[in-house]
């Protein structure tokens, strides 16, 4: 604690250098931060998805594949299921935002029995199932929007030609990490406008009837289970069922599905964690040059260091814990700075539907504070070796 | 016939040196610096080392500072012989009994003048309460106490040359070896801190061995030692010039 005063004092003596060494670590953490924090807790959502027994099956051949939506209600009658609902990715425009929200078509009735950690006033739950234009909405998208009971919610067709002119009927709550940002209406709907559109002279019956944008998708099925214990089974009956038809089905749990994303990113992953090690060598460098040349600026100085006494382990702890200070602060800068925004600012709104929450996690944040720390150290090994091992002789020479 | 070094003994002898030949090796070149030196100094002795650059002084210096080796010989200070101690050991022997005066200061820019001559106690156990009791002392000997909040380049040369003497003296060491202590300052600042170096080793007792090219520095010594060509060839006691050829 003694040797404080003079490790601060050298580590502000050039402001630009330490302030840019600073900034480039903090800035590459803050990076690393998001990068590692979204694969993270992509894998924390997905592993929360277990609690809520629920299955989902979809075309087997992935989401372009159609899966009847007459198998919805087979489904539903079959041992071991509470409730199912379609569940159609719409993938609409909202005005003329580049970047919208989660939009599914469902079933009204059911939909809420199924995600039953939502919760939706009773009243509002009514307008929305009576009504076939209504949508609910959760609780971040309403004010993210200013929407509020009432209020028309247009969306613009993308992937499907049809629009929805939807009014907000019902605001659902829920757990906080889960995604209060969808907008769900009834399949219904959606199906109706299809089927106009696939009649319609103007479109020529250009949609096959095998396309998944016809009317009669379900897109998939959310599946409630009884328990956990029916799920295996249940998924491989629903499969078994349809292997042979013209649809053959591929059911899994929410975790599994979630999980399915993630393995999709795989590579991405993979390639991003390659590009966060070399982002962190490079770092090892660039903060290994600026403590290489304040080490050579300051060699008549370690050689007074030296001969009035400091040990070689003395001033290899100095040079250490000083470069140890610079890139820590840059490290904390960037991690705990990352984490404080990402706590403040809803980074999840700006993800168009793609991530329901955004947050840093501590043990993300602490492992960025580790790996700046240990930035600090690698690169001020090698010049606090150096000035530990420098001859006292050579280093005065310059003044002597 | 080829000299051999001349041997300058004190009775109380503090600082011996016996047969001391020190070379430096660069790259395939072997340079002799000194050679075959024998020399004592005595305890309280004010010591000044003249001579051209390259004759050897400062290494001679460095010798008995603890700074370097001698390649040949035993350099003796204070009863420790220098060669029989660890590279470790040396250093903790320089910090207790060595205080560093310099040319060119050799502050540490980013400390204030009291930070500077806390340095060395650092190294010590002294509580920060004794550590500072020590330094105002150091800097009272040196008269700038008032001065303790400067920083190196809100002080004047003379100025920083008396915080490096506070450095040197504050852990109270035996010996003081100062390298060329006024070559950067005005005659009169110089004198103000040969002065100083003098008041230490009057009031104070210490062993002062200095290098130096100026002779009005120099007659302030107790005693002037002439080297060349890495021998010592000449010797003035205060003022009674000694002809070592003769």
């Amino acid at each position: 604690m003694k040797y404080f005063t003079y490790i601060f004092r050298n580590a502000r003596r050039n402001p630009i250098r330490t302030f840019l060494t600073i900034a480039s670590t903090g800035i590459c953490l803050f990076l690393m931060m998001i990068l590692l924090a979204f694969f993270d807790m992509r894998e924390d959502a997905t592993k929360a998805n277990r609690v809520f027994n629920r299955i989902i099956t979809m075309n087997a051949t992935g989401f372009a594949g159609m899966v009847p939506i007459g198998r919805v209600p087979e489904v539903s009658r079959m041992e071991g299921v509470l409730a199912a609902s379609p569940y159609g990715w719409f993938g609409g425009k909202y005005h003329d935002e580049t970047m919208p929200f989660a939009q599914f078509s469902v079933d009204a009735d059911s939909v809420f029995k199924i995600l039953n950690e939502f919760r939706v006033p009773d009243s509002q739950l009514a307008d929305f199932k009576a009504n076939k234009d209504g949508a609910a909405i959760g609780r971040r998208l309403a004010s993210d929007r200013g929407l509020k009971i009432g209020d028309p919610l247009p969306l613009k067709g993308d992937l499907y030609p049809v629009d929805m002119d939807l009014t907000v009927r019902a605001i659902y709550d829920g757990p906080s990490n889960r995604n209060l940002r969808m907008c769900l209406f009834h399949y219904e709907y959606l199906d109706e406008a299809l089927k106009k559109v696939t009649m319609s002279s103007a479109y020529g019956g250009s949609l096959a009837t095998d396309s998944a944008r016809t009317s009669g998708n379900a897109g998939m099925i959310f599946i409630k289970c009884k328990n956990a214990d029916v799920m295996p089974s249940l998924s491989k009956k629903i499969d078994d069922l349809y292997r042979n038809s013209e649809f053959p089905t591929r059911t899994q749990t929410e975790e599994a599905f979630g999980k399915m994303f993630s393995d999709m990113l795989g590579d991405l992953q993979n390639a991003i964690y390659g590009i966060g090690a070399a982002v962190v060598v490079s770092l090892l460098f660039v903060a290994g040059n600026a403590m290489a040349i304040a080490m050579r600026e300051r060699t008549s100085e370690v050689a007074i260091l030296k001969a009035i006494g400091f040990s070689k382990g003395r001033v290899l702890f100095l040079v250490l814990t000083e470069a140890i200070l610079v890139a820590g602060l840059g490290g904390a800068l960037g991690s705990l700075g990352c984490k404080a925004l990402c706590d403040v600012v809803d980074v999840a709104k700006y993800s168009a539907g793609f991530l329901p929450v955004f947050y840093v996690p501590w043990r993300i944040a602490l492992l960025g504070l580790v790996v700046s720390l240990f930035v600090g150290f690698a690169s001020g090994v090698v010049p606090a070796l150096l000035a530990a091992n420098s001859s006292v002789i050579n280093g005065l020479r310059k003044v002597v | 016939m080829e000299a051999k070094g001349y041997s300058f003994m004190r009775q109380t002898s503090s600082i011996v040196l016996r047969s001391v030949y020190k070379e430096y090796r660069r790259d395939e070149f072997v340079i002799p610096v000194l050679a075959d030196l024998d020399l004592e100094v005595a305890e309280g002795e004010y010591l000044a080392l003249m001579g051209p650059s390259g004759s050897g002084k400062t290494t001679l210096l460095n010798l008995v500072a603890g700074l370097d080796r001698s390649t040949k010989g035993e350099v003796t200070v204070h009863g420790q012989v220098l060669g029989h101690l660890s590279e470790a050991e040396v250093t903790r022997w320089r910090a207790n009994n060595v205080g560093f005066i310099f040319q060119t200061y050799n502050l540490i820019p980013v400390l204030t003048a009291f930070e500077n001559v806390e340095l060395p106690l650092l190294l010590t156990s002294l509580s920060r309460r004794k550590r500072r009791e020590h330094v105002m002392t150091a800097l009272r000997i040196v008269g700038l106490e008032k001065r303790e909040h400067h920083y190196p380049r809100q002080l004047s040369g003379g100025q920083e040359q008396r915080v490096a003497i506070a450095r040197a003296i504050v852990t109270d060491p035996y010996l003081l070896v100062a390298d060329e202590p006024t070559g950067d300052l005005d005659r009169t600042t110089a004198g103000e801190i040969l002065d100083l170096l003098e008041l230490l080793n009057r009031e104070f007792q210490k062993t002062i061995v200095m290098v130096t090219h100026d002779p009005l520095a120099a007659a302030r010594a107790s005693r002037v030692l002439h080297l060349d060509k890495g021998r010592l060839v000449d010797e003035v006691i205060q003022e009674t010039r000694v002809s070592i050829a003769s």
